[in-house]
């Protein structure tokens, strides 16, 4: 069910209304854990199995850790456990194909068979939020939940469930303690994210997909404008999409009195790499941090262990997107890059003389660069992609000024929002004509309003 | 991704009420209803004031364009002119809009030139279907109620399990975003939840349809985005042209007999009325527009049966029978038209323009026809 077609506000109504009427009883939370799983089990119900194993295994782990001497051998249980499902689910198809890779290098005459595992939507969401858990309780912080029902309703809260924000559980566990208050601008902010985040997805994000899918899916036919355009498209593209679900799932929880950290914050004005990190897919990159990042070491041991740690984290980060080297290639083009950005900061020329725009070019051309990695198909097109911005003819790009102009409004807002001219935004009449040319453009102008989001593949 | 010292999003999402978000989009609930009111009146008022900007053609026997007959708002509009000038409706499938003539060689036409007094259009549209003319006659004609309506009666969609859309295969077929979504339920008609239920919104909210005649009439059938890229220098606001439709006078096809058309005789199976999707959902019509408060008059055929071989020809006339004796039953006035000479027929039931003139004179000569018409003509 996805948030942006019809079944899913005939879904929300009614979950909404019973959610209401519960409030009085013990029956809200329940009701709550069957609506997530409802809204889960509609994708495959096969994949219920899985999140009900993989829930029921932490809530059970933890409770053996809790008062035991074996800490540590819980935690790495339940650690293991994780990452064997994700790497069954996941990663099988891409070992396997490298196995056999090597092993037709090496002249055998035998190969493993190919795996047919289906990737269940929004695995490697669910599976890193209840890791969080049963790590903070090894950590002594958090305690551990009593109830089944409430650590399930964590783990499968059904707006955060399939694309995250993948939320702490000492944030969010809190939050399923009592019924929640649901103030009136509860259900005004959560319409008004709600909003926002379907113009993002639909109007936005499925037009520059349409320019973006046939480049790159036939990379050798098309001249650099074409392929660089297609590059600034996807940039934005996933900007789009993924910021958009992340709106409408904090939009959704928060009508419903549950408050989702914010994820995105308009990264494409980062004037570095680590600031980049710090506005894009923050619950993913400060979930890396606290649970890769400094148990390594973090910047403890100064020097090149912290680049180590850098960069083994980063790899580790692209390779959570997807069993592609092309993730991998882009996780460590990341890492070399926030490397880079990281020394440049120690000068103060760059720091105070460089212009902030230059750097915030900079930055947003190399994100793009590695976007290329990461929307290629594989690492030969994104190789073809990279010689053919250089060497290619300059044809016509064929670019709409439409998508343009959407585009170059969303970034001027941004530009605005970030700087003294904000007050402009802030107005009433202002914030009133926006959402009102939102839903006038989303009931006339885009076509079809089924696409998938591009992160239910991660 | 690596920052050691908590980012201020960070700080912030651990507080108790983390950001709105990254934007100043964000309304009160007086903000709210000030949106939702302005929304409201420009989702309305759009569809209005644009009836009043784009003219409708004016010319004689004018019919929906064939390319646009998925222009269910457009239709809308010809369905209101039609009652603002008391003409009578004549509403089928691609036999009343006239597959093989032209606009000036139809059935309507030709009842027009009659001159009884009563003035008929054209409301045929192409590949309507009697599962797809059921949702036609009850979203997009309600400006025709307690009006005259002269509905046609296809007995061809019954020829085969496809054609009666009870085959339980997947098929494409015509009009899909008219037929109904949910119930009866139309074996071989496999749309996701999600596009039905926004089949059933558009038809109900009418700014959805006008969004839909401005890809139509404008954009190539395409969302305006989708448009863009196969023009994607030019201004999707010059495409506009806010004139009315030239004559249409071009032949969609040869105009000769069928069995000058290289069409040989045909052994149709034929289904039955009783277990057939198409005639349950033209029963339903007749009764919707009748509960509505529609005179109807029920024309059924002619349908070529020199292409039938004898034994087809046998189940198709018991066939029709059938459908004569619910007719009957029901007390629906109603006329069978006799079987035209087969030079009259282009294929199986869509007549030539000499087809469409002598049936014209066969339903004048009907004295239930003139009853009917008596009792509308003032």
């Amino acid at each position: 069910m996805l948030f942006h077609t019809w079944p899913f506000p005939l879904f929300f109504i009614v979950v909404f209304a019973v959610f209401l009427a519960l409030k009085k009883t013990r029956c809200w939370l329940p009701w709550l854990l069957i609506a997530s799983y409802f809204f889960y089990g509609w994708w495959n119900p096969l994949y219920l199995l899985l999140i009900v194993y993989s829930t029921l295994l932490d809530y059970v782990v933890v409770k053996l850790m809790d008062g035991s001497r074996r800490k540590k051998f819980w935690l790495l249980f339940s650690i293991a456990n994780n990452l064997f499902l994700l790497g069954f689910f996941k990663y099988a198809v891409f070992v396997t194909d490298n196995i056999n890779d090597l092993l037709a290098g090496a002249g055998a005459s035998w190969h493993l068979p190919a795996p047919d595992v289906l990737l269940p939507v929004g695995i490697s969401f669910f599976t890193f939020q209840s890791m969080s858990y049963t790590i903070d309780f090894y950590r002594g912080e958090i305690p551990r939940e009593r109830s089944f029902i409430r650590f399930a309703a964590f783990v499968s809260l059904f707006p955060q469930l399939v694309a995250g924000p993948i939320e702490r559980a000492k944030e969010l566990l809190p939050q399923l303690n009592q019924f929640p208050r649901i103030r009136r601008k509860d259900i005004t902010d959560g319409l008004s994210l709600f909003v926002v985040g379907m113009f993002k997805k639909v109007a936005l994000a499925d037009y520059l997909a349409a320019y973006v899918d046939p480049i790159y899916a036939t990379p050798d036919r098309f001249d650099a404008p074409a392929l660089l355009l297609a590059t600034f498209a996807f940039a934005w593209q996933i900007y789009f999409d993924f910021s958009g679900y992340t709106d409408m799932a904090r939009g959704a929880a928060r009508a419903m009195g549950f408050k989702l950290m914010v994820n995105f914050n308009n990264p494409y004005l980062a004037t570095s790499l680590g600031d980049f990190w710090s506005r894009w897919h923050i619950s993913l990159s400060t979930w890396f941090r606290d649970y890769v990042y400094l148990p390594l070491g973090g910047n403890r041991h100064g020097g090149w262990l912290t680049y180590r740690n850098l960069f083994l984290t980063m790899v580790v980060s692209g390779l959570w997107h997807g069993a592609a080297w092309t993730y991998i290639v882009w996780g460590a083009l990341h890492a070399i890059a926030t490397m880079a950005t990281r020394q440049a900061e120690r000068s103060s020329w760059y720091r105070h003389r460089l212009p902030t725009f230059i750097k915030q070019t900079l930055v947003f051309g190399f994100v793009c660069f590695a976007w290329i990695f990461f929307r290629a198909a594989d690492l030969d097109d994104a190789w073809l992609i990279v010689s053919r911005i250089f060497s290619a003819g300059w044809g016509d790009p064929r670019f709409p000024l439409l998508a343009m102009l959407l585009v170059g409004s969303v970034w001027a807002y941004q530009f605005v929002y970030e700087s003294p001219a904000r007050r402009m935004l802030e107005s009433s009449g202002v914030r009133v004509a926006i959402v009102v040319l939102m839903i006038v453009y989303l009931f006339i102008i885009p076509g079809s309003r089924g696409a998938p989001f591009l992160y239910f593949q991660f | 991704m690596t920052h050691d010292n908590a980012t201020p999003n960070e700080t912030l999402a651990a507080s108790p009420d983390p950001p709105f978000g990254s934007n100043a989009v964000r309304l009160g609930t007086r903000q709210w209803m000030i949106a939702t009111l302005l929304i409201v009146a420009i989702l309305t008022a759009l569809p209005r004031i644009w009836t009043q900007i784009e003219p409708l053609a004016e010319w004689p026997d004018y019919r929906l364009p064939h390319a646009h007959s998925e222009d269910y708002w457009q239709y809308a509009r010809l369905v209101a002119r039609a009652n603002s000038r008391q003409q009578i409706a004549v509403i089928g499938d691609s036999v009343i809009w006239g597959e093989y003539v032209t606009p000036q060689q139809t059935l309507t036409h030709y009842l027009n030139e009659q001159d009884a007094g009563a003035s008929f259009v054209n409301l045929g549209l192409n590949g309507a279907h009697p599962l797809a003319l059921a949702g036609l006659v009850s979203s997009y004609t309600t400006p025709l109620r307690d009006a005259p309506v002269l509905l046609h009666c296809n007995l061809l969609w019954l020829s085969s399990l496809e054609r009666d859309l009870s085959i339980d295969k997947k098929l494409t077929f015509n009009h899909p975003r008219l037929v109904p979504q949910f119930s009866p339920q139309i074996p071989c008609y496999e749309a996701p939840l999600a596009e039905r239920m926004g089949i059933v919104v558009d038809r109900n909210l009418t700014v959805r349809g006008w969004a839909m005649h401005l890809r139509i009439a404008f954009y190539e059938g395409q969302a305006i985005p989708s448009w863009t890229l196969d023009h994607p220098y030019e201004n999707p606001l010059d495409e506009i042209q806010l004139t009315a439709p030239p004559l249409d006078v071009e032949l969609r096809h040869d105009p000769l007999p069928w069995f000058e058309s290289g069409i040989d005789q045909q052994d149709i199976p034929w289904i039955d009325l009783e277990t057939s999707l198409q005639w349950q959902a033209f029963r339903h019509t007749v009764e919707h527009l009748q509960a509505r408060g529609n005179r109807v008059f029920v024309v059924v055929g002619p349908l070529n049966e020199h292409l039938l071989t004898p034994a087809s020809r046998e189940r198709y006339q018991a066939l029709r029978q059938g459908a004569q004796s619910w007719l009957s039953r029901q007390d629906i006035p109603h006329t069978l038209p006799p079987l035209l000479p087969s030079k009259e027929y282009a294929d199986a039931s869509h007549p030539l323009s000499a087809g469409y003139a002598r049936w014209a004179r066969v339903l004048f000569a009907e004295p239930a026809f003139i009853r009917w018409l008596d009792d509308e003509t003032p």
